[in-house]
């Protein structure tokens, strides 16, 4: 079996499928990186552990800033740990959509319960830190439902470097614990090996064409055979891939974000927001179109912030210690595509178009998360757009209830991309069945962040870790 | 199947009679008193040296082309370089239907290291680019010329088609090297395993060697090469015009050069005998040189041309104690089954060794000055370490970007920089700090969309780099740097 990618789809099949006796190979593109090599900053977490050294941007009208993992444990490595399970409404939704067989929430509940207990997912324990406390403050007043996300991280020391990879182990990305059980049963794992094309032969599979690259720096070409493929490449690669090899039914057609624009806060009192983990509260009041949350905060992540009215936001960053970010993420009801590049290697190109409903729930977001920010004492509120530098009175942050926010001056960002590859029993929209078996093809399955058939309105690794699992246990008993 | 002998039997026979129909053309109603008498009266000094010295300083541009083609891979001392080309070229001289051109890639692979089918492919390169430049100093002596034939464009034609054609292919390698290995993989599909990964070999060869092309500045300097090399083989024919009280100008020079290499590209004998005759006296007679002259010209170019090369040649061969049977067996070699191995463990087959992974960038003094424009608070100046460290980084971070996104925005910084230079009729470096941040703010912030898109990632990629740095946020929290 090969598992083309080690994240959090990846992993999961890979100790599933070595638990169940089979011979696993897993191919990572990135390397392996030991704890005290993380944490060291996110200029050189960019350089190590990033795709593209985090140069992935999304196009379209309005470009968006998109990020993910390249090395073992994939994007896992550089989130926050938040966990949600599959919210019963999506389920439903997606059943109605794609026909996706056998995933409702009872079906799916050992498969979670499984990963929660593999991971340690709890709610943080220790003191809640400033930028958190200001946010319930915020939220209290204004009487909004929100709570606070479970995470993926026990015994977190609030470092504050779960973006440049956690340094203490307390988060759980997938090198920590699943790939380590998953080479205990037997699984092994290949570094520095990026998959460029599948081999088939009619409509099976028969192995790969990788880049490997050696100790001493020499980079080959190779071929590995295989009896069965699971490509867990990620929302972007798989697609990629699977196109380069000529798999285009369905596949890179409809890449779904969670498009998330950035507020920086000023408040009387000192935050230390650079020093603490990331606000872990998340405002669910006007789920599933928009969350409101707090984001990563370091000075260099507030200077990008402030970047788009630079010349009159500058100044506040003398004021970063009072300062904390926090995010509007829309669920994302625009259309996306994955295509590999003709030009040079290959590369994803992804393309996302906001809809119209994306701007307008973005505009009322921000008119609420500004709100809120000032309700619980922030003195200013720095929008990521474009010409509005400043919202400093509620009156200025309820105009955008009623208004639209200039699509061309929005500065959007997301860490959140699936959908590109779905899943489910209907031909005509999918390009895999309900257990990621690629249609037309009898060995090659997709197992991934791809696979979701539409947003889950949430952080996704909950999600891919369940549905993953779910499918590597579906195959192991078919196989027997 | 015919045998590897009964092939090289017809190879030289094809040649043979290439040679005998081009020395008939040459020679028919030629006046054998006349080119005698021609050679009498020659002045074969200074000029016969000079044509010689111009031909070997030719070949040593042409060394210096194939480090730049190679470096990639490999380094080159500039006298291996020529050597590997001037053996290419001797052997041309010696064996028929340019077979030198496997032996310059035999020894080039052998050299290197690198596979026959790479080599070879650079080779294939070179003689492109050779085309090319040829074609283009022809047009430019055609149009000098006060008589313009209309069987030089009928050849220009010909050329550019044929040129454009191979140019077309190379491109295609060289910049869509995925959409051919994904090609080269779904074509071999039925062929079996041994073939297809033969057939991805010879795919991923192709790639590699083209890969140096994809650099803008290398590109740029191997096409310069080409262009100065077939200018000093230029030189040479012209500086044996005198030899014939011929006048020395470049422009006949240029054609007459042009039109005998690209005839020559005809099968004939070893050392083009007949087909370097015809083509040269040709190109001179149709400049209203009579045929004697036009003949003893075409004899003494084919001497400067034939004679130095392969003595020198020869000697190479000597001293790198290359054979032609060693060549043979290392495209055997290359020929073989490719090897299994394993990685971590695993069993791999190895279809091709890729070029050496791209060394990250150092900041230009653009990128510096640049980055001191997006950064520097007014009235404060930045540590120039810390400077230079960030400016790397924001070089190194567009680097990275997807190969399309990266030629925008060089096009877009490239645009930005001619723009300072109109504005400001200086280059960006030279302007002072104020100048440049308002030119870049200018863009950044002004009402164009698409100015401010270019340069919100390098703001913002550069305030990153720039505020997490542990000084600069010791100095922010104490109230020292804004």
């Amino acid at each position: 079996m090969l598992i083309v990618g080690s994240g959090a789809g990846g992993a999961v099949t890979a100790l599933e499928l070595a638990r169940a006796g089979l011979d696993v190979c897993v191919l990572e593109q990135g390397a392996r990186w030991k704890l005290d090599q993380y944490g060291q900053g996110s200029v050189e977490a960019m350089r190590r552990i990033y795709r593209r050294r985090g140069m992935t941007p999304i196009l379209g009208r309005v470009p968006v800033g998109y990020v993910e993992g390249a090395c073992v444990g994939g994007s896992t490595e550089i989130n926050s740990g938040f966990w949600h399970r599959t919210p019963r409404e999506v389920l439903l939704q997606w059943k109605a959509q794609f026909d996706l067989g056998e995933a409702t929430p009872a079906e799916l509940e050992p498969h979670f319960a499984s990963a929660e207990e593999l991971l340690g997912v709890s709610l943080y324990g220790g003191p809640q830190p400033k930028s958190t406390t200001v946010f319930r403050r915020g939220i209290d007043a204004m009487g909004w439902a929100a709570q606070e996300v479970p995470r993926a991280a026990p015994g977190c020391k609030s470092t504050n470097a779960c973006a440049a990879g956690c340094p203490t182990g307390s988060k759980q990305g997938m090198s920590r614990r699943v790939l380590p059980e998953a080479e205990a049963a037997g699984a092994r794992l290949v570094t520095d090996c990026g998959v460029q094309l599948l081999v088939h032969h009619g409509d099976r599979i028969t192995g790969v064409l990788a880049e490997v690259r050696r100790d001493d720096g020499t980079r080959e070409l190779v071929r590995i055979d295989a009896e069965h493929v699971f490509v867990c490449a990620g929302p972007t690669e798989t697609p990629a891939l699977l196109r380069r090899s000529g798999i285009k039914h369905h596949v890179g057609d409809s890449l779904r974000i969670h498009p998330m624009l950035k507020v920086a806060a000023l408040f009387p009192e000192q935050i230390d927001a650079q020093d603490s983990v990331l606000p872990l509260l998340q405002v669910k009041e006007f789920w599933p179109e928009v969350s409101l949350g707090g984001a990563f905060f370091t000075p260099g992540h507030l200077a990008m912030l402030l970047s788009d009215n630079w010349l009159q936001t500058r100044e506040q960053m003398s004021r970063y210690r009072n300062m904390a970010s926090y995010y509007v993420a829309v669920r994302g009801s625009g259309r996306g595509s994955v295509r590999p590049s003709l030009l040079g290697d290959g590369a994803p190109v992804l393309r996302y178009e906001l809809s119209d409903e994306d701007v307008i729930n973005l505009s009322k977001g921000l008119a609420r998360l500004a709100t809120l920010l000032l309700a619980a004492g922030a003195t200013q509120v720095h929008p990521t757009v474009q010409g509005l530098p400043t919202i400093r009175k509620e009156v200025e942050a309820i105009r955008w209830l009623d208004e639209r926010l200039p699509r061309s001056a929005l500065s959007l960002t997301t860490v959140h991309a699936f959908s590109s590859c779905p899943i489910g029993e209907r031909r005509d929209r999918c390009a895999a069945d309900s257990f990621g078996k690629v249609h037309r093809y009898q060995n090659l399955y997709v197992n991934d962040a791809s696979m979701l058939p539409d947003s889950p309105g949430v952080n996704p690794q909950g999600s891919v870790m369940a549905l993953a699992r779910r499918n590597a246990v579906h195959f192991s008993e078919a196989l027997r | 199947m015919p045998s590897a002998r009964s092939q090289r039997v017809f190879v030289a026979a094809i040649g043979l009679l290439g040679s005998a129909v081009f020395v008939t053309l040459a020679l028919r109603h030629l006046d054998f008193r006349a080119v005698l008498s021609t050679w009498g009266s020659a002045r074969v000094l200074p000029w016969v040296p000079l044509a010689i010295m111009s031909y070997v300083i030719g070949h040593f541009i042409r060394g210096q082309r194939l480090r730049v083609l190679v470096r990639r891979e490999t380094i080159l001392t500039l006298s291996t370089a020529t050597n590997v080309v001037v053996v290419g070229y001797a052997s041309n001289n010696v064996f028929p239907a340019r077979l030198g051109e496997f032996v310059r890639a035999g020894m080039l692979a052998e050299r290197t290291g690198m596979p026959l089918s790479q080599s070879l492919t650079i080779t294939f390169i070179e003689r492109l680019l050779d085309g090319i430049a040829i074609l283009v100093l022809l047009l430019v002596g055609a149009l000098s010329l006060g008589t313009r034939p209309e069987w030089i464009w009928n050849v220009a034609r010909v050329g550019s088609l044929v040129f454009g054609a191979a140019l077309a292919v190379v491109l295609v390698a060289v910049f869509l090297p995925s959409v051919v290995l994904a090609t080269a993989s779904r074509l071999s599909a039925r062929l079996g395993a041994r073939w297809r990964d033969r057939v991805l070999t010879l795919a991923t060869s192709i790639t590699v060697a083209g890969a140096v092309l994809r650099r803008p500045r290398d590109a740029m300097a191997i096409c310069a090469y080409s262009l100065i090399v077939w200018l000093f083989e230029a030189m040479m024919f012209a500086f044996i015009l005198p030899v014939f009280s011929l006048d020395l100008h470049l422009a006949p020079a240029l054609v007459a050069m042009s039109v005998t290499n690209l005839g020559i590209l005809a099968p004939s004998s070893p050392g083009f005998v007949g087909s370097f005759h015809f083509f040269c006296s040709q190109a001179l007679a149709s400049q209203g040189v009579p045929a004697a002259t036009a003949m003893g010209y075409a004899i003494v170019v084919h001497l400067a041309f034939y004679v130095p090369v392969t003595l020198w040649g020869a000697g190479a061969i000597l001293w790198y104690g290359i054979q032609v049977g060693a060549t043979a067996a290392m495209a055997r070699a290359a020929r073989s089954s490719p090897k299994t191995d394993t990685v971590s463990g695993v069993p791999v087959h190895v279809i091709a060794r890729l070029e050496p992974a791209r060394v990250p960038r150092d900041a230009s003094a653009f990128d510096v000055a640049l980055t001191e424009a997006l950064l520097t608070p007014h009235g404060n100046a930045l540590d120039r370490a810390a400077l230079v460290e960030v400016a790397t980084f924001l070089t190194q971070e567009m680097e990275a970007l997807p190969a399309r996104l990266r030629v925008m925005f060089e096009a877009g910084m490239a645009t930005f920089r001619f723009y300072v230079r109109l504005r400001y009729v200086r280059s960006f470096c030279a302007l002072d700090l104020e100048r440049r941040r308002a030119a870049v703010n200018s863009w950044a912030f002004g009402r164009v969309g698409l100015l401010r898109q270019l340069f919100r990632p390098v703001r913002s990629i550069a305030l990153l780099a720039y505020y997490e740095r542990a000084d600069v946020a010791r100095a922010l929290a104490l109230g020292t740097n804004g």
